[in-house]
């Protein structure tokens, strides 16, 4: 038994090793690019190390490039995508979980909104893209934030589905008799309680939205709604390729959510499965 | 005779029927929930007529566009490119998060370190599928791309290899892109359908002198296959919408070899501009995945109460 386990972890400390270098180089390559300078982008030889690290890439992205609007643009449609979803969610979850209502119209919720998951953005941007022009609403950050809470409605549901769920409706009934409204228990009781849950909906929400890529580019078009991901993109097509700028563009593209992760790692994997997988 | 004086002691029964808390309940449900409904429901009714009409939207010309649609060998192309992306992609991942959840569940025993892993395995899954494509750019492109590089230095190709300018390497190269950033979410989600294996289902098969192959064939694939389900189905749904890091490092080349269905509807639409057919495949699409879903939602191991 002993021995067929020793076995194991020697053959299993070679894979971790592998496994690790597959992840860890192409991060690490992506923040080289990023820390070098122009110069040394056209030597003849490559060089894995950036030999004079320099943070002008990044000041060239933002600044010279004035992807600092894009940035912004994405800030403000993700946080106000973000409080439309959970706004919308929590005036559909609480009444299915927190009031008494026939379980098939609460099945036939959570069923639609997981059914909204398995459609392909593709196939409905094209009328989107048409309802959106013909309402004026073309390279506007509006259009994003409405179809941003809009697709993250799913999600949200069934997240705070779960939250709410589990916290005990007892606690509830006991600000009732206490002589509290509906509403002052909800905020007083319910809301502190599910804010965790809130929290965690809210950075995966926020996650998402920030890595959107395909309707930000169809919707948009200049830097008066743009958001940074498209920026990127254009770094990327561009006829001559900036290596050192699109790194730098592709590290802040991904320092957020890596940032945010850290603080909802828990609720990732259950977010992203609605709920089948919890850790333990 | 009896149905029409039936009728409103019916509903007077109907609305009694409600007791104070429905009422409140579907007061918030149904403003909300009537307008997300038209919100979804209007732009697929706006697709069926678009698809009816010509580009320009003014003339009606029936079932053309479909006809047009079904006829273009470059569909078919773009179906192929997705099942050859989706062939490479889900047996990739699933083998090898399955393999990989295996051992860690078997080797590795400290509890801090299975956390440390489900965080690391967590970071590609909230990376932006645009930032991902800039690092495999940043890989493969020629040129620059670090593996040719590799490669050359270590002695194992003499030349550069132009990994996504030539059709054998191009579809290989945009799918690891997908494996890199998706076997993670598989670890994690069989790796958490292990710790639900009873460890006494377990101690006795070993007891029972059960190899560790027939003791994961016998007792721990039971519990891990309504994941393996669950994977499949998420999976196949997310090559449907794969779109970023393809049009990012190649846009669907060298020439067709990596277009896939979401690329290909794109370029209808929007750099030829045909609107009719773009809706007509739009709505084929969402019929099919409607269908594909109906068939199997009941068969998703998610808990819907």
């Amino acid at each position: 038994m002993r021995r067929s386990r020793s076995w194991r972890a020697v053959l299993a400390t070679p894979v971790f090793a592998v496994i690790a270098i597959l992840y860890a180089f192409p991060l690490y390559w992506l923040l080289a690019t990023s820390l070098k300078s122009k110069a040394e982008l056209y030597q003849t030889t490559l060089t894995l190390f950036p030999e004079a690290p320099t943070l002008q890439p990044y000041v060239s992205v933002l600044v010279e490039r004035g992807f600092w609007v894009l940035l912004r643009n994405s800030v403000v449609v993700c946080g106000l995508s973000v409080l439309v979803a959970l706004v919308l969610g929590l005036l559909i979850t609480y009444p299915i979980t927190r009031l008494e209502v026939s379980p098939r119209v609460r099945v036939g919720i959570l069923n639609w909104a997981l059914s909204l998951r398995f459609l392909p953005p593709i196939a409905i941007v094209v009328p989107y893209f048409a309802v959106v022009r013909t309402l004026g609403l073309y390279d506007q950050p509006q259009a994003l934030i409405f179809i941003y809470s809009l697709f993250n409605l799913p999600f949200t549901i069934w997240m705070l589905k779960g939250f709410l769920s589990e916290i005990p409706r007892e606690i509830e009934e006991a600000a009732f008799t206490d002589g509290a409204s509906r509403w002052t228990a909800f905020r007083l009781v319910l809301l502190p309680l599910a804010w965790p849950g809130l929290f965690a909906a809210a950075v995966i929400v926020f996650t998402f939205t920030w890595s959107e890529f395909l309707f930000a580019l169809i919707l948009t078009s200049t830097p008066n709604a743009q958001t940074f991901p498209v920026g990127v993109q254009g770094l990327v097509t561009q006829f001559e390729v900036i290596w050192n700028d699109m790194a730098a563009a592709g590290t802040i593209a991904l320092a957020l959510p890596l940032v945010l992760m850290i603080l909802a790692r828990r609720y990732v994997v259950a977010g992203l499965t609605f709920g089948v997988v919890r850790e333990k | 005779m009896a149905n029409v004086t039936a009728r409103p002691a019916l509903s007077r029964v109907g609305a009694g029927r409600f007791t104070r808390q429905e009422r409140l309940a579907y007061t918030m449900l149904a403003p909300v929930f009537g307008t997300i409904l038209v919100i979804v429901t209007y732009p697929f009714l706006l697709a069926v007529v678009q698809s009816v009409q010509d580009a320009a939207g003014r003339e009606f010309v029936g079932a053309s566009n479909y006809a047009n649609a079904l006829a273009n060998p470059l569909l078919y192309e773009a179906l192929g490119a997705t099942g050859t992306y989706a062939a490479l992609v889900m047996p990739t991942e699933i083998v090898l998060g399955l393999g990989l959840a295996l051992l860690v569940h078997r080797v590795v025993r400290s509890t801090g370190v299975r956390a440390l892993l489900f965080v690391l395995a967590t970071i590609p899954l909230v990376l932006p599928p645009i930032a991902v494509g800039v690092i495999a750019r940043l890989i493969y492109a020629p040129g620059y791309g670090v593996l040719n590089h590799l490669l050359i230095v270590t002695g194992i190709v003499r030349d550069e290899i132009n990994w996504l300018g030539q059709p054998t390497t191009a579809m290989p190269a945009v799918a690891s892109v997908d494996i890199w950033q998706w076997t993670p979410f598989v670890y994690l989600v069989l790796f958490s359908g292990l710790l639900t294996v009873p460890r006494e289902e377990i101690e006795a098969a070993q007891v029972d002198g059960a190899s560790g192959w027939q003791q994961f064939w016998h007792i721990e694939l039971n519990y891990l296959r309504p994941l393996v389900l669950l994977i499949v189905f998420f999976r196949l749904a997310d090559v449907l919408r794969v779109f970023d890091h393809v049009f990012v490092l190649t846009g669907g080349g060298p020439g067709n070899t990596t277009q896939l269905l979401s690329l290909y509807l794109y370029r209808i639409e929007f750099k030829y501009f045909d609107s009719g057919q773009a809706a007509a495949l739009a709505v084929m699409v969402l019929v099919a995945v409607s269908i594909a879903y109906s068939l199997v939602t009941r068969a998703l191991p998610v808990e819907r109460r």
